[in-house]
């Protein structure tokens, strides 16, 4: 059941507000409403022509205002703020308000309308802001603004240690996210139609990592910040029977990294145990990532109807992201090279790196239609990435206060991924109320990963894939409000690039949805996927279900009021036979998932 | 006027457009003739039998008759491809016609877009029930975050970031190299090789439990398997009984990718 809980004017669209957000039950603070709907106060009509009915009132919508306390967290605060995180303060809950230019001209406007839309804004780990500005036949901007908190200190899995306070995932996070982004479309005829758009991603935080040595491993402090700035601008070309896009962007990105333990304390990390009578510690660290990244990119799209029994389409598309790195990092301590038996003291690395990965894409297809009732798609789609990367590294040993170790490195890697498909659809109108789909896809390709020189147990790995799909499906609509979609999809595979890809598998799925009046609507769904994979040494086997229900009993267009109910049950069933690394002694990984969700 | 309430409604619809003759396709003033077809014997009749009424097409004709204007969806593979139009899902429904203001069409507000989306895709809305989800419940995100409800070239009709790469790296840009040293997965299969985006029981919404077994799953090839699948042989002799070595992420800490490491240590 859920109630709006306070008045709040309808928005321009005549739609009910948002309607309210789960909240904690620690909520317990004030929600005082401010309903901006100025029409009586505001409002006016105007003779002139306007694309805005001038019976709308100047402002209108809605500010919600409130008060968090949180009154105390029983149990683990680390898992409170891995998983709710609500924060205790003053808050702006949301805001959903729009401004109708009804006092100028249309020729004197520089805007018809400005939206706006926040939420849960004030110390909350979710707040949003967007604004949308417009001017008919002329522009329209959009921005939106997400500040996102994220904090996690949970361990990755049953944790034998946990009780005794020792976190073996020292992975601690508590990271800001906050996103940007500006989109301006100008419309300076119908044909040609500009736009541009900045984005920007940036995160920061503090949290803990490790600081992995050759035999041991040192929880140490670890801040992250990196931001991303994206530019593009494109052109749309609307002709009558073609459309063309054509978009040009470019990327800059930057991760500065750090991992810091200041001087003055032992950290024994991990392993206690000594190593020929040595224990094992880092006494300072510092180490920091310089990582500059750009890339420049291309999109380009048609979609056509030349005739008027086929329509046609086509992208093309192409990326060439650009990293390139400094690293330095100095640490102190007793530290042991296992591998050559070499205890130090001090240990100094120098290393850069350079990257880049071309990467394009393009697909192909068209819908034919030969008779009334016959619809005909072919499609192929193709996908190649190439990455491509060397490294210099300089180590130097601190094996006493006069003697040093160097080691270089050199390193080159190169990872090519090629993958392609091809397929057709068939669709049979059989009546107007039921559509018959019938199809075939064909998906190939090949990888390969190597990093030279070859060290240890990995060398050069290749794969490809080779998979033949059936599709068959079935479009039922009794009702104009009622619609059925049954899907069968049925693939086989020659090779596959991960063992736990989909390789013998079938897919079928059943959807449906009944609106039995403007007010009461059901929906049901199932879905079932068995994939097998008997190779010798994989024996793969995966089956995973889900059955739902639901209906929403909204009156009056849920103004006052709505009600809507559900149940899902959901199995997932994983088997698959793995090494023990220790003695490469056959395993099994049994994998089990139930769940039930009631809403 | 017989359709009074419905021509009030649309005065405020950006559909209104047609009608003021801002559109290239003309139609001024006659806006309800974009798409129910001439209605001059429907005016001398008043009979239903005597006017298009797109609401009765089957599905595949209601999108000819809405993408003769709109053909230039910004997809990446157009209307045609997307697995929405093969399953005969109408652009009626999700947007509405006649409906009035400016959301009318189609609904702008997080918490619409993903009701919207919800109503019919319930198993999913489930799966966001789970402890490590992405932010769909809070309305933080929306669905058309991630997909492109019009169609895409990506199974699941995935947002595509900076043309061609992952839409993940929209938002999660740390992770998008490229690397000197790339994890193969994340490249080849993409991030759900490990993650489950909707929504897990699992931290870090990870498709199992103990970090081990993601990872071992894969990597547990004889040498003799090189060739038939990537993912190589175990990649260390680690003594799996000592809790140190049961999450390898401790360790393999840029699981992602890294620059300077090609055991993915640092």
């Amino acid at each position: 059941m859920k109630c709006p809980g306070t008045a709040r004017a309808e928005t321009l669209a005549g739609r009910p507000a948002a309607g309210p957000k789960p909240r904690p039950t620690m909520w317990v603070g004030a929600l005082i409403s401010l309903v901006a709907s100025a029409g009586g106060l505001l409002g006016q009509t105007t003779t002139e022509t306007t694309p805005v009915p001038s019976d709308q009132p100047l402002v209108s919508g809605y500010i919600d205002l409130g008060y968090r306390w949180v009154t105390g967290v029983h149990g683990s605060f680390d898992t409170y703020r891995s998983v709710v995180d609500l924060g205790s303060g003053p808050k702006l809950l949301g805001a959903d308000f729009t401004i109708l230019n009804t006092f100028l001209k249309p020729g004197q406007r520089f805007f018809d309308r400005i939206n706006v839309r926040a939420s849960d804004i004030g110390d909350e780990p979710y707040e949003t802001l967007h604004l949308d500005i417009s001017k008919a036949k002329y522009y329209k901007f959009s921005g939106d603004y997400r500040n996102i908190a994220y904090y996690n200190n949970l361990p990755g899995f049953a944790d034998p240690l946990f009780g005794s306070g020792l976190i073996l995932d020292e992975q601690a996070q508590d990271t800001h996210k906050r996103l940007a982004d500006f989109r301006l479309d100008l419309f300076p005829n119908h044909v040609f139609m500009p736009y541009v758009e900045y984005d920007h991603t940036s995160d920061y935080g503090n949290g803990i990592a490790n600081f992995v040595a050759d035999a041991n491993e040192y929880p140490v402090q670890n801040l992250t910040r990196d931001s991303s700035e994206n530019y593009r601008g494109g052109l749309r070309i609307e002709l009558s029977r073609w459309h063309f896009k054509i978009e040009q962007g470019g990327t800059t990105f930057k991760d500065d990294e750090q991992l810091n333990a200041g001087s003055g304390s032992t950290n024994y990390g991990n392993f206690f145990s000594p190593i020929l009578g040595q224990t094992l510690d880092l006494t300072s660290l510092s180490e920091a990532y310089g990582v500059r990244g750009h890339s420049v990119y291309t999109d380009a799209s048609f979609s056509a109807n030349p005739l008027s029994w086929a329509d046609i389409y086509g992208t093309f598309l192409y990326s060439q992201p650009v990293s390139n790195v400094n690293f330095t990092g100095l640490d102190t301590g007793n530290q042991v090279l296992l591998s050559e038996v070499l205890f130090y003291t001090g240990e100094q690395n120098l290393i850069a790196s350079a990257s880049k990965a071309p990467h394009t894409s393009a697909n192909l297809g068209a819908e034919i239609r030969p008779f009334r009732r016959l619809r005909v798609m072919p499609s192929w789609f193709t996908d190649r990435m190439h990455s491509t990367g060397s490294s210099v590294g300089q180590q130097a040993l601190k094996v006493d206060p006069y003697n040093e170790v160097p080691i270089a490195s050199l390193l080159n890697s190169a990872l090519v991924s090629n993958s392609n498909t091809a397929g057709m659809d068939v669709f049979l109108d059989l009546t107007r109320k039921i559509t018959l789909r019938g199809g075939y896809r064909y998906v190939w390709g090949n990888a390969s990963d190597v990093i030279l020189p070859i060290a240890e147990l990995a060398g050069l790995e290749q794969g490809k894939i080779r998979r033949s799909v059936w599709i068959a499906g079935l479009a039922w609509r009794p009702l104009q409000n009622a619609w059925v979609n049954l899907d069968f999809e049925d693939g086989s595979s020659g090779s596959t690039y991960f063992r736990t890809d989909l390789y013998n598998y079938q897919k079928a799925s059943a959807r449906g949805r009944y609106r039995i009046s403007s007010a009461l609507s059901m929906s049901a769904s199932a879905s079932v996927l068995n994939n097998q994979n008997p190779s010798p040494g994989i024996n793969y086997s995966f089956l995973a279900h889900q059955e739902s229900a639901s209906f929403q009993y909204t009156p009056g267009d849920g103004k006052f009021w709505s009600f809507e109910g559900g149940y899902t049950r959901s199995t997932l069933s994983s088997n698959i036979a793995y090494l023990d690394p220790e003695f490469l002694i056959a395993e099994q990984s049994d994998y089990r998932d139930n769940s039930h969700e009631v809403r | 006027m017989c359709h009074e309430d419905i021509g009030k409604a649309f005065a405020k619809n950006p559909h209104a457009a047609v009608d003021r003759g801002e559109s290239k396709h003309g139609f001024k003033g006659q806006a309800c003739e974009s798409c129910h077809g001439p209605g001059s014997n429907h005016v001398q009749t008043l009979s239903a039998v005597d006017i298009r009424n797109p609401a009765k097409f089957a599905p595949a004709e209601v999108d000819r008759t809405c993408m003769t204007c709109h053909r230039n969806q910004p997809t990446t593979s157009g209307r045609l491809e997307a697995s929405h139009a093969r399953n005969a899902i109408a652009c009626t429904s999700c947007h509405s016609i006649h409906a009035h203001g400016p959301d009318g069409l189609v609904t702008r507000k997080p918490a619409e877009i993903n009701a919207q989306c919800e109503s019919c895709h319930i198993d999913v809305k489930a799966t966001f029930a789970q402890p490590f989800k992405h932010r769909i419940p809070e309305n933080a995100m929306t669905c058309v975050d991630c997909h492109n409800p019009h169609g895409s070239f990506k199974p699941g009709l995935m947002r595509m970031a900076n043309a061609n790469e992952p839409g993940c790296f929209n938002c999660h840009s740390d992770k998008r190299g490229p690397f000197t040293f790339e994890h193969a997965p994340v490249r080849e299969e993409g991030c759900q090789s490990c993650h489950m985006p909707h929504g897990s029981a699992n931290a870090k919404m990870l498709v199992r439990q103990e970090v081990r077994l993601v990872c071992l799953e894969c990597h547990a090839n004889l040498p003799i398997s090189s060739g038939i699948v990537t993912g190589v042989v175990p990649p260390a002799f680690h003594d799996l009984t000592s809790p140190r070595f049961r999450n390898c992420t401790i360790c393999h800490q840029k699981i992602h990718g890294s620059h300077i490491d090609r055991n993915l240590l640092r």
